[in-house]
């Protein structure tokens, strides 16, 4: 069977993918699979981007009552890895860095900024965070409990069905 | 394999690790694109956690998030973004007479992903899992569908392709 894709050979593509697959299937590399997890958990617990925006003027004035304002310096934790998870965020100005731990050394997932929400996945019940957040400069953000945010949330019709899933569907266990 | 279900999303996806890093590997080629993929499979099973962990059979199970993995792999396939130098064309790159031919076949292999992500629903995983170099028995039991189900897929998605995939090859070269 030939490497090279069967461009005139219409028939054949299906046998090359299959020739293709079979041969790299045959040396498949170690993948961690506690690692995926923990690097899915920690996406997730990065929250959803853009949650102020699908807000409708009422829902955010709703939440800005039931939450109080913060400001963190650059360089300081929002929350870190490992700690109880008893608050959800709204950055309104700055940018933080979602990074793990990894055997010591920092592994970079991902930033948000103004108008995410993050550490959502404490509102499961006695859940912890599972990756830390640092500001990379000065950061001001919206806290609420996650008690408050569930209540929020739970009638809250402007909130997209897939982060409220998130926020239910969940399982309770850490990686 | 237990008899009951998987009571939690994290113990199904431990148990079905090593098919699904076959299967994305085997579609994707390399170690990045597979970890991405493995990584928003889990997640799409924890948020999908509410229909998979009412499925009655850990077979059902896990063919639910063969599916899912499937699916994440043809996404990464189809919508390079700025994956697109690694789409995957695996050979040898000496094998390889120019560049051009290079770049022609990373336009027609994504041509070739999209023919196949298109495909309705079964008939696409079918098609994936013989891409990934699954044998037909295989590919029923890891879909839990029958051998004979497979063979027509096949057989069907074969003529399908052919037709698809030369006409977008044709319109394509212009």
């Amino acid at each position: 069977m030939s490497r090279r894709m069967p461009a005139d050979r219409h028939g054949d593509l299906l046998d090359w993918l299959y020739e293709r697959g079979k041969r790299r299937a045959a040396g498949v590399p170690e993948f961690d699979v506690e690692r995926t997890i923990s690097r899915a958990y920690a996406a997730r617990d990065a929250g959803a981007v853009n949650f102020w925006s699908v807000l409708s003027p009422a829902e955010r004035s709703a939440f800005e009552s039931a939450a109080r304002i913060q400001v963190f310096a650059p360089g300081t934790a929002l929350m870190r890895e490992g700690e109880q998870a008893d608050e959800v965020m709204v950055i309104l100005d700055g940018w933080a860095k979602v990074c793990l731990d990894e055997d010591g050394r920092e592994r970079f997932i991902t930033e948000r900024g103004p108008g995410d929400l993050i550490g959502e996945r404490g509102t499961v019940p006695g859940n912890v965070r599972s990756a830390t957040m640092i500001a990379r400069g000065t950061v001001r953000a919206l806290v609420m409990t996650t008690e408050d945010y569930t209540a929020f949330i739970a009638d809250c019709p402007g909130v997209p069905d897939l982060v409220k899933k998130q926020t239910y569907d969940r399982p309770t266990g850490r990686p | 394999m237990p008899q009951a279900p998987y009571s939690d999303a994290e113990s199904l996806f431990r148990a079905v690790h090593t098919e699904l890093m076959r299967v994305a590997y085997a579609l994707l080629g390399n170690h990045a694109d597979t970890e991405d993929a493995a990584q928003d499979s889990f997640f799409k099973l924890v948020t999908a956690w509410h229909r998979v962990g009412g499925l009655p059979t850990p077979g059902e199970q896990r063919a639910y998030l063969v599916r899912i993995v499937i699916n994440e792999a043809l996404h990464i396939l189809r919508y390079p973004h700025k994956r697109w130098e690694r789409l995957g064309v695996d050979a040898d790159p000496a094998s390889w007479e120019s560049l051009d031919e290079q770049v022609q076949a990373k336009a027609d292999l994504r041509l070739l992903w999209k023919a196949i992500g298109e495909l309705p629903g079964m008939r696409r995983d079918v098609v994936a899992l013989r891409a990934a170099g699954y044998e037909y028995g295989e590919i029923a039991e890891s879909l839990g569908v029958k051998v004979s189900t497979v063979r027509s897929h096949i057989s069907y998605a074969r003529k399908q392709l052919s037709r698809t995939v030369a006409r977008d090859w044709e319109r394509a070269r212009g």
